[in-house]
């Protein structure tokens, strides 16, 4: 707690500038790739955090909203022409709006812990199942590409690396602020975590808040996977709504710390630069190494230190203050 | 062709083309007439799926029911266990029913390892951590295989004939491993009711402390346990090998399902399981041969989801439990 007020704003400003800076220095489009890589996948655990992190709601299954986001801009991009640009906007106000389908029945029945996890698997699964049936609409298992268009902003097509970085490294700084600024609703959160029935009774609405969670969680997570499609210009169903990008995100949340703000960030500048060089000098003999190193991280970092790398960072820090006077 | 007497009003005109495709409804003047021997068949399927759902949703549920852990990896034990049957098939020309021991062994070997070095250290915990943890061994074991063995499909074909009853095929195959899925679920059913072991776990399952004070190695008999469900789920892999192709993502539907199943009928139940085996695989059967396999697992998470919501003790609710 006493990290949250102390890490803020003033934090942001001087990490914004070393972020937009950074592709200043020459280097290769692989190492670029890296960043952008790295960001997306901070970015994306930072919006998991919002519902599994903050409030305690153990999704795993936001791949159904990282999906539904991709799905959503390649869909108002072919089909309705909107600008791409907008759509990055507006694509997650479609993953928002079907998180009410599995969150309101969820959070009103008071499906809590264990169940709520498994609701959400099996909504992911079905969007997943869903999305290989329908192949006349969304291609199917063979999954969906982009076309190619006019290079800029608009388009959200660049031939740089560096230009996707600035977008993504621009929607995590966005998110990061406006989390920064969202003390009491994240305090509501919190109390929600720590014990429903207490936080109940000093007046807090459950579902309301956990709703109010889910939709603002799912909304970004949706950009997210709209912001994949645009960089990828490919996705199927497979990776929009497998388990494996669900478990990334909570992955990289608990490694850091997924109770507090920093840790998705920091969990991901540790995990997704190992993943991703695993996967490029391994990729060809053994595909998913990177995946087996994931899981054995993710065991260690339970057993050991659950509140991940960030909390030692917090119990190592609280200790210098007392001793310091 | 013999048809039923059951009727679809003709003017609805909803019928889907699939249906009249596969012969499952025919177009006669002033309506659709569906053919009764096509019902019959999906429906013996449905029954033999059941079957080989019974003994992997069993293994589960006793581990649920013991552990009180959510063992989200369970499909993976299948697995492996499909992976083994399939290399002693290959390597050694075994018939794959011969491997079951072999398999069952390796698997509750296996088994009582994943328990000693994984579970049991987070018994405790609350329960975000171990179904994390078991969510991480999905990750290692998928991987693993998939380093070893690649992501191509394998199968096993058995020279088996197809029976005919009347105008109803009936796999030998799926035969098989619905009687033995059966037989491994009862053994396991007398082995709860009947022994001094099955006595010690049900003790432990009902209340470990009092269990503990009247005498009960608790954790030895968990660790058991653990060994007990991944060997169903040993079986399950070496019946199913004949049948299903195995990859190393085979694992996730199996485990999906194996939970929808026990939500289904109530954690904890024996007889829920059993109960919940053929009514996922009924609708498996009926939903994938009216709309498409895909989505027959969507319908049955969609099930899943509203028994969660609805009914959470299970459709055998609270007193069912074993």
């Amino acid at each position: 707690m006493s990290m949250f007020k102390s890490l803020n704003i003033k934090y942001i400003v001087p990490l914004a500038v070393i972020l937009y800076a950074l592709p200043l220095i020459p280097q290769q489009p692989y190492v670029t790739h890296l960043m952008i890589m790295t960001l997306m996948w901070a970015y994306l655990a930072t919006a998991w955090n919002i519902l599994g992190g903050f409030s305690g709601q153990l999704s795993l299954g936001h791949a159904a909203f990282f999906g539904i986001g991709a799905y959503a801009s390649y869909f108002l991009t072919v089909w309705y022409g909107i600008p791409p640009i907008v759509s990055l906007i507006v694509s997650g106000m479609f993953a928002s709006l079907i998180s009410i389908g599995i969150g309101y029945p969820c959070f009103r029945y008071g499906l809590r812990g264990v169940y709520f996890t498994l609701a959400t698997i099996a909504f992911a699964e079905i969007l997943k199942d869903v999305f290989i049936y329908l192949r006349d609409i969304t291609g199917g298992s063979l999954g969906i590409w982009l076309p190619v268009t006019h290079e800029g902003i608009v388009n959200l097509y660049f031939i740089s690396k560096e230009s996707y970085y600035y977008v993504i490294t621009s929607l995590w700084l966005l998110l990061m602020i406006i989390l920064s600024l969202a003390g009491r609703f994240k305090d509501y959160l919190i109390a929600i975590r720590e014990d429903e029935d207490v936080a109940a009774s000093i007046g807090i609405n459950i579902t309301r808040y956990k709703l109010m969670a889910l939709l603002i969680s799912s909304y970004f997570t949706g950009v997210g996977g709209s912001f994949y499609i645009y960089y990828f210009r490919y996705i199927n169903p497979y990776t929009a709504f497998g388990l494996d990008t669900s478990l990334q995100m909570v992955l990289i949340s608990v490694f850091g710390g997924m109770y507090s703000l920093w840790g998705s960030f920091i969990g991901s500048l540790v995990l997704t630069p190992i993943g991703e060089y695993l996967r490029i000098t391994l990729g060809g003999t053994y595909v998913g190494s990177h995946l087996i190193i994931y899981g054995v991280l993710l065991i260690i970092i339970i057993r050991f230190m659950p509140r991940g790398v960030f909390g030692i960072a917090e119990i190592i820090r609280s200790k210098y203050l007392i001793r310091g006077g | 062709m013999r048809s039923s007497t059951l009727k679809v009003d003709g003017s609805e005109g909803k019928v889907s083309e699939k249906l009249i495709k596969f012969n499952l409804i025919t177009e006669r003047s002033g309506g659709y007439v569906v053919d009764i021997t096509i019902f019959l068949q999906v429906l013996v399927n449905s029954i033999l799926l059941g079957g080989m759902y019974a003994v992997i949703s069993i293994g589960l549920n006793i581990i649920f029911g013991v552990l009180k852990i959510v063992n989200f990896a369970h499909g993976e034990l299948i697995m492996l266990g499909m992976y083994i049957s399939y290399w002693l098939t290959v390597l050694y020309g075994l018939n794959p029913y011969i491997t079951l021991p072999i398999v069952a062994a390796t698997l509750f070997l296996i088994g009582l390892v994943v328990e000693r070095v994984l579970i049991k250290p987070i018994l405790n915990a609350p329960s975000i951590n171990q179904l994390l943890t078991t969510a991480a061994l999905i990750l290692i074991l998928q991987n693993i295989a998939l380093i070893l063995w690649r992501a191509d499909y394998r199968g096993v074909s058995v020279k088996m004939p197809l029976i005919s009853i009347g105008p109803i095929f009936i796999s030998a195959t799926r035969l098989v491993a619905f009687i033995g899925g059966l037989a491994a679920s009862l053994c396991l059913y007398y082995i709860l009711m009947k022994t001094d072991l099955g006595i010690r776990i049900r003790a432990v399952a009902q209340d470990p402390e009092v269990a503990q004070i009247v005498g009960v190695n608790v954790p030895r008999i968990q660790t058991l346990t653990f060994g007990l469900g991944a060997m169903l789920a040993g079986i399950a892999g070496s019946l199913m090998i004949p049948i299903f192709m195995v990859n190393p993502t085979v694992g996730s539907n199996f485990g999906l399902i194996a939970w929808v199943i026990i939500v289904l009928g109530g954690l904890g139940s024996f007889t829920g399981a059993l109960i919940g085996s053929f009514i996922v695989g009924f609708i498996e059967a009926f939903v994938g041969i009216l709309i498409s396999l895909e989505m027959a697992r969507a319908v049955a998470f969609l099930a899943f989801i509203a028994i969660l919501l609805f009914k959470p003790a299970g459709i055998l609710g609270e007193k069912a439990r074993v």
